[in-house]
């Protein structure tokens, strides 16, 4: 009876101590906790670690870029007008594509400088950097000047779109002009979200830019599908975002429009064989001449001139030395 | 041997002129306000993860969901300067667990498993409970949702954690989605160091 009574007691102790262990584990913790612990009170030569902050990138590398604009600008005019070479502009839209897309990861751009633009003209708040300034200018000078260089051999989105181009169909005329003027409702759509207040405000060109997931190779599925999509779409249409979604290739075709020179199929006298025409993915060549608000810069057309080539090949006779070729193909 | 312009010569160039000088004075406008480039940063003053203050309220994890990478840049950060070293951190352990019989909480805050612990300095393995720990983030498994940082605040942490864009793995987009999406617009592109700053509400240090 005894030894019955004096067991369920341990057993009732045990029980309450299995118990309050839980909540005195709790009380055991006695060191209040208001400031962080100096070294020597933690003992045992503890040196409190750094905290590794990986470094942004440097500013001198924007001097770099618009250095990279600048110059990669300048030869995507003189390959074209110039040079009048196709090749050429290929070497230079691939570099472009690396330096400007796979390298920068598609940032700066000029597309989606527009947004950083009309904040800085409608917010007294923000400070745009020098090389957006830069990125969204340059551009539009050399459209006033020559016509769309930019989309020539310089942007990468206009590259990538212009690699794959490799069985063009026409648009037709009508329906080209019409998805045309989309990217004018795209513009001021850009526009109306990224002048909006801080807390509300969208750069709509760069979340819905369709190749820059490729350029960073990764990106969120459904822009990296439209992407895609858009990618297969240009092996047959040529550059359908260039032409019908481009909020800058709008701004860029109003400048080029009146531009003081531009892409000049056969520079003294055209032909009227048409094949330029033909030749031309873009739907930019009207009466045997380069729209200066369509052409896209892609010197195409030279290859296909019949005249272009008969002068190609006596330049480049006369430049190597054997004149009697160049007489011979003149 | 060059002949008079045509009307439509003489238009195009008038338009071309003028936009020479509309393209001139923009120029000129946005060059005088022209800033340094800075780069997308966490202010810490802002974030309603990390501000102090901001307690008994829903954590934010727009910085795991909503960045371009498929990891997102943010990424949680212990200030060791600035950590209590506490036994029970409310950011390693789930404080609302039960207890083991260890006398610590018997799961852990972070759903990805990011932080691991360590007793530090002079350690005594009698009493576990009253030594000091140092918890390290494995940045590579982190995607920033906050929870610790949240954590980590008045009465039982000291703020010590923050929420920062990782430069190394920022693809420095022009707009950033998490800025878009942040609803206390702490995601800002300055050029100032802002991981440094104290993590008390902006009306209060202004």
């Amino acid at each position: 009876m005894r030894i019955r009574w004096i067991l369920l007691v341990l057993m009732s102790l045990a029980a309450t101590a299995a118990a309050a262990s839980h909540v005195l584990a709790q009380y055991q913790y006695q060191r209040e906790v208001d400031v962080a612990p100096p070294d020597e009170d933690i003992g045992g030569g503890y040196v409190t670690p750094e905290v590794q902050r990986p470094a942004p990138r440097a500013a001198w590398w924007d001097v770099v870029d618009m250095a990279a604009l600048l110059v990669a600008l300048g030869l995507s005019a003189w390959l074209v007008l110039q040079r009048r070479s196709r090749n050429w502009l290929i070497a230079l839209t691939v570099i472009c594509l690396v330096y400007f897309g796979f390298y920068r990861e598609g940032c700066v751009c000029p597309i989606g400088a527009i947004q950083n633009v009309s904040v800085a003209l409608t917010d007294p708040g923000y400070a745009i950097p020098l090389v957006v300034i830069v990125f969204f200018l340059l551009p539009l000078v050399l459209a006033l000047l020559f016509g769309r260089v930019f989309c020539g051999g310089v942007c990468p989105l206009g590259g990538i779109q212009e690699l794959v181009l490799l069985r063009p169909v026409e648009v037709p005329r009508r329906l080209d002009g019409v998805l045309g003027l989309f990217r004018y409702v795209y513009l001021g759509l850009a526009i109306w979200f990224a002048t909006r207040p801080p807390v509300d405000r969208d750069f709509v060109i760069c979340r819905f830019d369709p190749f820059v997931g490729m350029f960073r190779l990764a990106g969120p599925a459904d822009i990296m599908i439209f992407g895609g999509a858009l990618l297969i779409l240009a092996v047959f249409i040529g550059r359908p975002y260039c032409r019908y979604l481009c909020p800058y290739g709008a701004l860029l075709s109003i400048f080029s429009r009146v531009s003081w020179r531009g892409v000049t199929i056969t520079p003294d006298k055209e032909l009227d064989c048409g094949l330029c025409a033909e030749a031309c993915p873009y739907g930019a060549i009207e009466d045997m001449r380069a729209k200066t608000s369509g052409c896209l810069f892609c010197a195409r057309c030279y290859n296909w001139c019949p005249r272009g080539v008969v002068k190609q090949e006596a330049v480049k006779a006369i430049t190597t030395g054997s004149s009697d070729e160049a007489k011979a193909s003149a | 041997m060059k002949s008079e312009p045509t009307r439509r010569e003489f238009l195009n160039a008038t338009a071309r002129g003028a936009g020479l000088v509309a393209l001139g004075s923009t120029a000129a406008y946005l060059v005088i306000k022209a800033g340094p480039d800075g780069y997308w940063q966490v202010d810490p003053r802002k974030c309603i993860n990390i501000r102090l203050g901001a307690v008994n309220v829903e954590v934010c994890d727009k910085c795991a969901t909503t960045c371009v990478l498929p990891l997102s840049a943010v990424r949680a950060v212990n200030e060791y300067a600035k950590c209590g070293r506490c036994c029970i951190c409310p950011s390693y352990f789930d404080v609302t667990s039960e207890i083991g019989r260890d006398g610590l909480p018997t799961r852990k805050l972070c759903p990805r498993d990011a932080i691991t612990r360590e007793a530090i300095g002079d350690v005594d393995p009698d009493d576990p409970l009253n030594n000091f720990y140092d918890y390290h983030i494995d940045e590579d498994k982190c995607d920033g949702c906050g929870k610790c940082v949240m954590a980590c605040k008045e009465p039982a942490g000291l703020g010590s954690l923050r929420l920062e864009v990782r430069h190394s793995l920022c693809v420095d987009c022009n707009r950033c989605t998490i800025a878009t999406a942040c609803p206390d617009d702490a995601l800002v592109r300055n050029t100032n160091d802002l991981s440094k700053m104290d993590p008390h509400p902006e009306e209060e240090t202004a």
